[in-house]
C-alpha cells in the first residue's frame, strides 16, 4: 500500500512538472524568424506610450531606427544613405522657409489593426496624449516641438521658438519623425479614460490589446519565449508601401540567460538574426564552416556608426590640463584595441581618422579632412606624448617613475562597467598607455548599477576617465554628436544620459552647436563641422577608442536567406531586420532551398 | 620519522600525486629562467593557434638552400586548394549546369578544374542566380573567397621587392628555395598559441600556475592554522571557551562559504583585490571543518594517561598542547592542509572565472585566464581550445595530485585502512 501511494505521489509530481512546462508556443520553424540578443527577461507589456515595457521586439524607439514590427513611425531612417523613407507618412515632408513648420501627409492606405484608417488626428493625439502623461516622447521632444496640428488632413509640426524667434532645433524635429511611434487616437483616449487621466497608470498599463499599425501583433509571451504573429490584413501590402507581406509568419525571441547561451543557440541555428558582439565572428564560417554571414564578410563585417569614447572628467582639476589629455590619447595603442578588443570589427583610425563624425561615407564627407590633418594622432606615440608632458612641465620630479602635477602624483582611474568585455579590454590598454608615459592609470570596473549612477551625475570626481558612446547615426547626426561631445548645456545636469559626460566647457563650440541646426548652406555647414572637429582634436575633451556598429547583425542561414548584404543594390542597412529602414529586409527573406 | 617518511613514499598513490605535484612546481620554478619575457606582454594580435611563427620579412632576407622535394608540387596544390574546396567547386559547377565530365578532385585534373571554374564562375552570376545549394549569402561568400584564392598560380617563381624607391632590389624566389628556420632572425614557437590579448599562453600559464599555487598555499596555511588553533583551544580547554568557539564555528558553518566569498570579493572591488588579499579571504572563510575535526580529536586525546601525567607534572598549557597532543593529530593536520591548499586553488579559480578575481592588469591567475577566454568566446565563436583547455588541465592536475597525496597519506596513517 505504501509503495502504491509513493508511486502515485511520484506520478503526480511528474505530471505537475510536465504541465508546468506544457505552455509552449507552436511555431513552425520554417515560418518563424528567431531573433537573439534583443530580449532579456520576460516581456512586461506592449504599451507604446508606456515606460519600461521590456519588450525587445515590439518597443524600441530611437531616432536612428525605431523597431517597427508592431507600432510604426512616420518615417524610417536609413543609416546607409542618411535618408528618411516614408512609412506612415506619404512622400517627403516639407519645411516652411523659416524652418518653423514641418508639413507631411499620411498614406491613404495606412490602416490600424482594427481596420480603421490612420489619420493626421492620430499623430496629433500621439503628441497630445504624450504631453498629458509626460512620457519619454514628451520629455525628449518638448524642448523642440510646440504643437502638432491637423491642417486639412495634413500633419503640421510646429517647432518651439527660442528667444530670438528662431526654431529651437529643426534637426530634433526630424528625429521625432523616425523616433516616435504613432498611436491610434481612439485607443489612446480610451486608455486615458480607463485610468481617469492618471498619468502613471497610463504609462504602466501593459495594454496587451493595443491597436497597432505594424505587420506583427502579440502572439505569445512567457518567461522563456516571446512571439509575434503576422497580421495578414497588414496595410503595408498595398502597392504604395511594400507591395507584399513580410516573409516570416512569426517573429520570435527565446529568452536566454546570457550572451554565451545566445551564442551557442545562434551557432546551432536556433537563432536566425543575432544582435550580439561575437568575438572573432569570421571564425564561425572560416573555421567552423557554419552557414553564418554578416553584412560584409570582410572586416569590419558591419556598418560602424558610433564610437565608444573615453571621456575625461573636467571636474577633476588635473584633467583640465590639455596636454595631459592629449598625451594620454596619443599614447594609446588603438590598433591593438581594434584588433584585440574588437577583433577587427572596426575600421582603424588610419583608415578613418578621428573627428566628430562616424565612419559612414555620408558623415565623413561633411568636414574638411585636410584642415585638421595636423591635429590628428595615430596612437602609440609614446615619445611624442612624453615630450608633450615634459614641455607642459608635468614631469617626474621625485624619481618614483610617475609624473606629478603641482607636486602630487597623478593617479587616474579608467572605468567602464564590469562584464562589458571589449570595453574592459580597451580600458586595460589605456592603463597600459599610462604606464608607458609615466602617468598612473588604474583600470577599474565597477558594477553597471554603480557605474551608471556615477557617470551621469551633474558633477563627480570618482572616475577620471570613463567610457560611453555618443549618439550614432540618426537624422540629427552629426550635429547631435558634436553636441554630445562638447555642449556645455549638460554641465551640472543630473541624470544626464545625453552627452558631454566629462563636463567640458567651450563658448565657441556652444555657438557652433547653436548655429548648425539653422544652417542650410552646405559649404557653411562644412566649415562649421570642420571647426568643431578642429576644436575637438585640439582640446581633446574625450577621445574615441574604436568604431562600433550601432547594432550587431549576424545571421545564420540555416532556415532563412536573403538578408541584406553589402553591395546587393537593395540599400537596406544591417539593422537586425527590424530597426528603421532595416525592416525592409523582412520583405526580401526566403527559405533556404 | 624516517620510518614514517619511508612508509609514506612507499604508498603508490602518494608517490604518483607527489611526482605530478613536484613536476608542476619545478616547471613553475625553472621555466622563468628559460623564458624571461613578461607573461602579460601581448605578442600576437588576438588568438593565435599553437605553432611556430616565422617572420616573412626576415625569411626573405635569409640565405636560401636548394631543396628538391618530390612531393613539393602536390603539397603546394593541396595547401592552396584542399580537396574539400575542389569538391565545393565541383558541386557548384554541377549546380549551375556546367559540363563537368572528366573533372574530379585529383591533382592530375587540378588545372582542368581551375580552367572550367574560371570559365564559368563569376561573383555577380552567383549572386544573381542563387543556384540550388548555393543560395545563401554564407555559401556565396565561401565561393568568392575560394575564387579569390585561386588567382595565384602556385608553381612559378615569385619576385620579391626589397626596400623602397631607388635602392629597391628585386630578387626571384624559386619554388625550390628553402630557408633554415633557425637561421631566420625572428621566429617564435608558441606551444600553446596566444590568448585574446595576444599573450603567449604557455608563459602566462606557468606564471598563473605559480600564483595560483601561492594563493592556495597561503590560503591553506591560514585556514589550517586558524582551524588548528581554534580546534586545539576549544578541545583542550573545553567549558565556556569551547562553547564560545563552537558558537562562532557554527555560525560560519551555516553560512555557505562560497556565497560569503563572492560577497566579500565583490564588496572589495577590483583594485583592492590583490593576490594576498584574495588568499587571506579564502583562508579565513574555510577553516571551520578543520577546527571541528581537530576539536573532536583533541577531546578524545585530552583524557589519555600521558596527558593526565603531564598535567600532574605541572606542565604548562602550551607545552602539553605542543608535545602531548599535537604530535598525535599531526598526520591529520598535514592531510587537512593538503586538502585546504587544493580547495584554495579551486576557490580562486572559481571566483576569477566569475569575474571576481584579482586585478587582471597585474598578474595572471588560472581563474583569470579562464575568465578572459570565456569573455572572448574561446570555446564558442573564437574556437581557441588552447586558451582554456590547458588551464583546465593544470587545475585538474593540481587538485588531482593533492588529493592523491592526501589519500596516500590516509592509507599510511589511518590504522583501519592499513593493509
Amino acid at each position: 500500500m505504501k509503495k502504491i501511494l509513493a508511486l502515485l505521489l511520484a506520478a503526480i509530481m511528474v505530471l505537475g512538472a510536465v504541465s508546468a512546462f506544457a505552455e509552449v508556443a507552436d511555431l513552425p520553424r520554417n515560418e518563424t524568424l528567431y531573433f537573439g540578443g534583443q530580449q532579456w527577461d520576460p516581456v512586461v507589456g506592449y504599451n507604446p506610450l508606456g515606460d519600461n515595457m521590456n519588450n525587445g521586439l515590439a518597443l524600441s524607439q530611437a531616432p536612428r531606427g525605431s523597431r517597427t514590427c508592431m507600432f510604426e513611425t512616420l518615417y524610417m531612417y536609413n543609416g546607409l544613405d542618411g535618408q528618411l523613407y516614408p512609412l506612415l507618412a506619404d512622400g517627403a515632408y516639407t519645411w516652411n522657409d523659416s524652418l518653423t513648420e514641418l508639413t507631411l501627409k499620411i498614406k491613404p492606405a495606412a490602416k490600424w489593426s482594427d481596420g480603421t484608417a490612420v489619420t493626421a488626428d492620430d499623430v496629433v493625439a500621439t503628441w497630445n496624449v504624450s504631453t498629458q502623461i509626460q512620457n519619454g516622447t514628451y520629455t525628449g521632444y518638448a524642448p523642440y516641438i510646440e504643437s502638432i496640428e491637423n491642417v486639412d488632413g495634413a500633419v503640421v509640426i510646429k517647432a518651439k521658438l527660442n528667444e530670438e524667434g528662431q526654431p529651437a532645433n529643426p534637426l530634433q524635429v526630424l528625429n521625432f519623425l523616425t523616433g516616435v511611434y504613432i498611436v491610434q487616437k481612439d485607443w489612446a483616449e480610451g486608455l486615458l479614460a480607463k485610468h481617469n487621466n492618471d498619468a502613471t497608470a497610463v504609462r504602466t498599463d501593459p495594454t496587451p490589446d493595443a491597436v497597432y499599425s505594424g505587420p506583427y501583433g502579440p502572439y505569445f509571451a512567457n518567461d522563456q519565449l516571446v512571439a509575434f504573429v503576422r497580421n495578414d490584413a497588414y496595410w503595408g501590402q498595398d502597392a504604395s508601401m511594400w507591395g507584399k507581406l513580410p516573409a516570416p509568419k512569426y517573429i520570435a525571441h527565446t529568452i536566454y540567460k546570457d550572451n554565451d547561451a545566445t551564442l551557442v543557440a545562434f551557432q546551432a541555428g536556433q537563432i536566425d538574426v543575432n544582435q550580439q558582439f561575437i568575438a572573432n565572428v569570421q571564425k564561425l564560417w572560416e573555421e567552423q564552416g557554419l552557414p553564418v554571414a554578416t553584412y560584409s564578410d570582410e572586416a569590419p563585417y558591419g556598418i560602424c556608426a558610433t564610437m565608444p569614447t573615453a571621456w575625461y572628467n573636467m571636474d577633476v582639476p588635473v584633467m583640465q590640463v590639455k596636454e595631459l589629455r592629449k598625451a594620454i590619447a596619443m599614447a594609446v595603442d588603438y590598433d591593438n584595441i581594434i584588433e584585440n578588443a574588437m577583433t577587427n570589427q572596426s575600421p582603424s583610425f588610419v583608415d578613418v581618422p578621428r573627428s566628430v563624425m562616424n565612419p559612414t561615407d555620408g558623415e565623413q564627407a561633411m568636414y574638411d579632412h585636410e584642415a585638421v590633418k595636423d591635429l590628428q594622432w595615430a596612437g602609440k606615440d609614446i615619445e611624442g606624448a612624453k615630450a608633450l608632458l615634459d614641455a607642459a612641465g608635468i614631469v617626474d620630479s621625485d624619481g618614483d617613475g610617475w609624473r606629478e602635477y603641482n607636486g602630487e602624483k597623478i593617479s587616474l582611474k579608467a572605468c567602464c562597467p564590469d562584464g562589458w568585455t571589449d570595453w574592459q579590454a580597451a580600458m586595460n590598454m589605456v592603463a597600459e598607455a599610462g604606464k608607458a608615459i609615466g602617468v598612473e592609470i588604474i583600470a577599474t570596473f565597477p558594477t553597471w548599477d554603480q557605474y551608471q549612477t556615477v557617470f551621469t551625475k551633474g558633477s563627480q570626481t570618482e572616475y577620471e576617465i570613463f567610457m560611453w558612446s555618443p549618439a550614432g547615426a540618426e537624422p540629427a547626426a552629426p550635429w547631435s554628436r558634436v553636441r554630445a561631445f562638447m555642449s556645455s548645456e549638460f554641465v551640472g545636469v543630473d541624470n544626464n544620459w545625453s552627452g558631454n559626460f566629462g563636463h567640458y566647457k567651450n563658448d565657441r563650440i556652444d555657438e557652433i552647436i547653436k548655429k548648425i541646426p539653422l544652417t542650410t548652406d552646405a559649404d557653411e555647414l562644412k566649415a562649421l563641422y570642420t571647426e568643431a572637429t578642429q576644436i575637438y582634436l585640439d582640446e581633446v575633451p574625450s577621445f574615441s577608442l574604436m568604431y562600433r556598429p550601432e547594432v550587431f547583425h549576424a545571421v545564420n542561414e540555416t532556415v532563412w536567406t536573403g538578408y541584406p548584404e553589402k553591395d546587393d543594390g537593395n540599400n537596406i542597412p544591417p539593422m537586425d531586420c527590424t530597426d528603421g529602414y532595416g525592416i525592409a529586409a523582412l520583405y526580401n527573406l526566403e527559405l533556404v532551398k | 620519522m624516517k620510518h614514517t617518511l619511508k612508509n609514506v613514499f612507499h604508498s603508490p598513490r602518494f608517490l604518483v600525486g607527489f611526482i605530478i605535484f613536484m613536476t608542476i612546481l619545478l616547471t613553475v620554478l625553472i621555466y622563468p629562467y628559460f623564458v624571461t619575457r613578461d607573461p602579460l606582454q601581448g605578442l600576437g594580435k588576438g588568438f593565435l593557434s599553437p605553432g611556430t611563427y616565422v617572420s616573412v620579412y626576415d625569411a626573405n632576407n635569409t640565405g636560401t638552400y636548394r631543396v628538391e622535394l618530390p612531393e613539393a608540387d602536390d603539397n603546394r596544390l593541396e595547401s592552396s586548394l584542399p580537396v574539400k574546396d575542389r569538391q565545393t567547386m565541383l558541386d557548384y559547377l554541377k549546380a549551375m549546369g556546367a559540363d563537368v565530365t572528366g573533372l574530379d578532385t585529383s591533382n592530375e585534373n587540378f588545372h582542368q578544374l581551375i580552367e572550367v571554374w574560371k570559365a564559368n564562375y563569376s561573383d555577380a552570376d552567383a549572386k544573381a542566380k542563387k543556384y540550388e545549394g548555393f543560395s545563401t549569402q554564407a555559401k556565396r561568400n565561401e565561393l568568392r573567397r575560394l575564387n579569390n584564392r585561386l588567382s595565384t598560380d602556385v608553381s612559378v617563381p615569385m619576385s620579391v621587392t626589397k626596400g623602397e624607391g631607388d635602392s629597391a632590389t628585386v630578387s626571384t624566389v624559386a619554388t625550390s628555395d628553402y630557408v633554415k628556420v633557425t637561421e631566420v632572425a625572428n621566429a617564435i614557437t608558441l606551444p600553446l598559441g596566444t590568448d585574446n590579448f595576444g599573450r603567449d599562453t604557455l608563459t602566462e600559464l606557468v606564471k598563473a600556475t605559480g600564483i595560483s599555487l601561492l594563493v592556495g598555499l597561503l590560503a591553506g596555511s591560514i585556514a589550517t592554522s586558524l582551524g588548528l588553533l581554534i580546534g586545539l583551544l576549544a578541545g583542550y580547554i573545553g567549558g565556556v571557551v569551547d562553547d564560545i568557539l563552537m558558537f562562532i564555528c557554527n555560525i560560519f558553518t551555516v553560512i555557505p562559504g562560497f556565497v560569503l566569498l563572492i560577497l566579500i570579493y565583490s564588496a572589495l572591488g577590483t583594485n583592492s583585490r590583490s593576490i594576498t588579499t584574495c588568499a587571506i579571504i579564502i583562508g579565513i572563510t574555510s577553516w571551520v571543518w578543520t577546527a571541528r575535526s581537530v576539536r573532536s580529536q583533541v577531546i578524545s586525546l585530552r583524557n589519555r594517561d600521558h596527558v593526565n601525567l603531564s598535567k600532574l607534572s605541572g606542565h604548562s598549557l602550551g607545552r602539553i598542547v605542543l608535545t602531548d597532543i599535537l604530535p598525535y593529530i599531526a598526520s591529520y593536520v598535514v592531510m587537512a592542509f593538503i586538502l585546504q591548499v587544493s580547495s584554495g586553488i579551486l576557490a580562486e579559480a572559481q571566483l576569477s572565472m566569475l569575474g571576481l578575481g584579482p586585478n587582471p592588469n597585474e598578474l595572471p591567475t588560472l581563474g583569470l585566464m579562464m575568465n578572459w577566454s570565456k569573455l572572448f568566446g574561446a570555446y564558442t565563436s573564437s574556437n581557441a581550445w588552447w586558451a582554456y583547455f590547458p588551464v583546465i588541465l593544470v587545475i585538474a592536475l593540481i587538485s588531482f595530485s593533492l588529493n592523491l597525496m592526501n589519500t596516500g597519506l590516509d592509507q599510511v596513517f589511518n590504522p583501519t585502512l592499513r593493509d
